[in-house]
């Protein structure tokens, strides 16, 4: 292989029309002993920059492995995954561990805080690892403001705070960065359906404000708020 | 501010208490073991050190051909320094003080008490250049002897009690009068120990021993002590002129190599300390182990957001620090109290307890506490680097 031919692979040319986030015939296939599962089957997909995407499906569809896909966990077996213009498999760990931490904010349905850190101190990690430094800003307070999120907690540790309470701190600790992508994975699920619906509506703000949302969910209300519904079912794309 | 790992870790040890200071405890005897195992061995190296070199200007000087000696009365066949050989060196040695002396073992009798000891033979002029006379007088019948401090105080020896010298099954002992008792000398390193010793006249001993100017050994006490090297040098030329015949050394040559010895015998107790310490790091292990197993969800999250394996693993290698940390300091703390107590009990004297060669070993095994600590931290760490974020943010 030339190196011209070498850099193509690397990353594709940053036109304006270049997708956010392109899969190109991914597949993902887990070695079992009972024989490979394929996961993902031959999956190709574009998602524009401010696009705000649902992804929808059964259980074992293969949301959540495209979600770990787009979100740089995993690597596709194969196919290729660019995401910024950047083919993901040819990047090392670390470059890898710090796209995530630059471009994608992390949404999850169990909140996944750092138990032994503070509501503040939540938001604030994520300044740390990119700056190498505590925050003097004052951004992770802003942050953690701008979510609703009642400062006079932000002393409080995850268990101290409700599921709307947690949800909004890992939220402000998706954003707090300023990534380019959001990656919700049913950011509602574990929420009544009051404060989930509020959630959608911080959501919705954060789409309004340029960033790109992907989210996967198996509610069809929610499913409604995205401008567009990609559908799973056993690895492929059934409607999109 | 803080380092936010650094923040993980002690959140962390503060969480797990219990767990944590067990783990510590470990560390704890591990670093008292290394460190009064160290103390004692320098305090004892120091002690017999001080001892050794208050005999530092005296040459030795013995028969190259080893020497067997026999029970009162019967002659021996080896062979000492002759009376020429003694000629020799009295002339090399100058000016220098000659004491040339008999020496064997004996078991002897004191009223209805029997013992064993050493019994030397010297000319009674020699006494006064080197031993100290605590109580009675020096040796002036041809059946006096001297005695040493413990021999005295075992027996409870006075001047002018009777010494029956020689087996107890031997039908006629010379006896032996006390006219003098010796002052304690302790380990000697001019090979004269006479605190377990009698001391009779040369006369006296060669009429029983046979061994007539034939000597075991020969001292020479240098006047000035950086004259020893040349005096050994002439001693050797002279008696040594075809063959090797006597052999010629000195205090300094014995105490290098009984403190070589001591310095062995204390890296093998420091070695049995060590164990201790093994105990801990598979302890410490454990327990960090048991942190990694606990806090997976916690590292997927850590790892799904960006942070670097390098600072998952510096965060562990904190927690195996701090537990370090704290082991090390109390086991220093406690190190100083029972390394004192077991020197005092074991050399009844801590006069080098506080010197640097001694009180060294406390930092020693604290660093190594702590070293051992990190140590068995890395494989913990080093695993929950690298561990898959999407399995760790699935286990519960």
């Amino acid at each position: 292989m030339d190196c011209s031919k070498a850099e193509e692979e690397m990353s594709l040319p940053a036109m304006g029309d270049t997708p956010l986030i392109q899969l190109k015939d991914v597949s993902k296939v887990y070695p079992l002993e009972s024989g490979d599962f394929t996961a993902l089957d031959h999956v190709s997909l574009d998602i524009d920059e401010n696009e705000f995407v649902a992804i929808m499906g059964p259980s074992g569809s293969g949301k959540s492995t495209i979600m770990n896909q787009i979100g740089i966990l995993d690597v596709p077996t194969t196919g290729k995954l660019f995401i910024d213009g950047k083919n993901v498999a040819s990047m090392t760990n670390l470059e890898r561990t710090h796209m995530r931490r630059d471009i994608i904010g992390y949404i999850f349905q169990k909140f996944y805080l750092i138990p032994l850190l503070s509501a503040y101190e939540n938001v604030e990690y994520p300044l740390i690892l990119k700056y190498k430094q505590r925050d003097n800003t004052g951004k992770a307070a802003a942050v953690l403001k701008s979510v609703g999120f009642d400062e006079a907690m932000s002393a409080h540790r995850p268990n101290q705070l409700s599921g709307g309470q947690q949800q909004r701190v890992a939220i402000a600790r998706a954003l707090v960065n300023e990534p380019k992508i959001l990656l919700c994975d049913e950011p509602t699920g574990n929420l009544d359906r009051k404060t989930g619906f509020q959630i959608m509506d911080i959501l919705i703000g954060l789409h309004k404000e340029g960033k790109t949302v992907i989210l996967v969910t198996h509610d069809p209300k929610i499913a409604e708020y995205a401008h567009r519904t990609i559908t799973l079912e056993d690895g492929r794309i059934v409607e999109s | 501010m803080r380092d936010i790992f650094l923040d993980l870790s002690i959140r962390s040890v503060k969480l797990n208490f219990l767990r944590s200071l067990l783990a510590c405890i470990g560390i704890v005897i591990g670093v008292v073991a290394i460190s009064s195992m160290g103390m004692l061995g320098a305090n004892m190296q120091l002690s017999v050190k001080e001892q050794l070199s208050a005999n530092v200007n005296t040459v030795m000087i013995s028969s190259d051909v080893v020497r067997t000696t026999t029970t009162a009365g019967t002659a021996t066949t080896s062979q000492g320094i002759t009376k020429s050989q003694l000629m020799d060196i009295r002339n090399a040695a100058g000016q220098n003080e000659v004491i040339p002396f008999h020496r064997t073992s004996t078991q002897f009798t004191i009223g209805s008490t029997d013992g064993r000891g050493g019994i030397y033979g010297m000319d009674p002029n020699d006494i006064s250049k080197f031993l100290t006379l605590d109580e009675g007088d020096n040796m002036r019948g041809a059946n006096d002897a001297l005695v040493g401090s413990t021999i005295a105080s075992n027996f409870n020896l006075k001047i002018g009690s009777r010494i029956k010298i020689g087996q107890k099954d031997e039908p006629s002992r010379p006896v032996v009068r006390v006219s003098g008792i010796l002052a304690a000398r302790g380990f000697a390193s001019d090979g004269i120990n006479t605190d377990n010793a009698i001391i009779v006249p040369d006369t006296w001993y060669t009429d029983h021993y046979g061994d007539k100017d034939v000597y075991g050994q020969v001292n020479v006490i240098v006047k000035n002590v950086d004259t020893i090297s040349d005096v050994e040098a002439a001693i050797d030329d002279k008696v040594n002129r075809k063959t090797q015949v006597i052999r010629i050394q000195d205090a300094s040559s014995r105490l290098t190599s009984i403190t070589a010895t001591l310095g062995t015998i204390t890296t093998f107790i420091l070695a049995i300390g060590g164990i201790s310490l093994v105990v801990a790091a598979v302890s410490i292990f454990n327990v960090m182990m048991m942190s990694v197993n606990e806090r997976v969800q916690e590292i997927g999250i850590l790892l799904s957001i960006g942070t670097e394996k390098g600072e998952v693993r510096r965060m562990f290698l904190y927690e195996a620090f701090i537990l370090g940390i704290i082991g090390a300091g109390f086991g220093g703390i406690c190190s100083l109290v029972i390394g004192y107590s077991v020197v005092s009990a074991m050399i009844g004297n801590t006069a080098y307890f506080f010197l640097p060669d001694s009180i060294m070993y406390v930092p020693y095994g604290m660093i190594i506490g702590i070293v051992v600590c990190v140590v068995s931290g890395l494989y913990p760490a080093w695993k929950a680097s690298n561990m898959d974020p999407i399995d760790a943010l699935r286990s519960e």
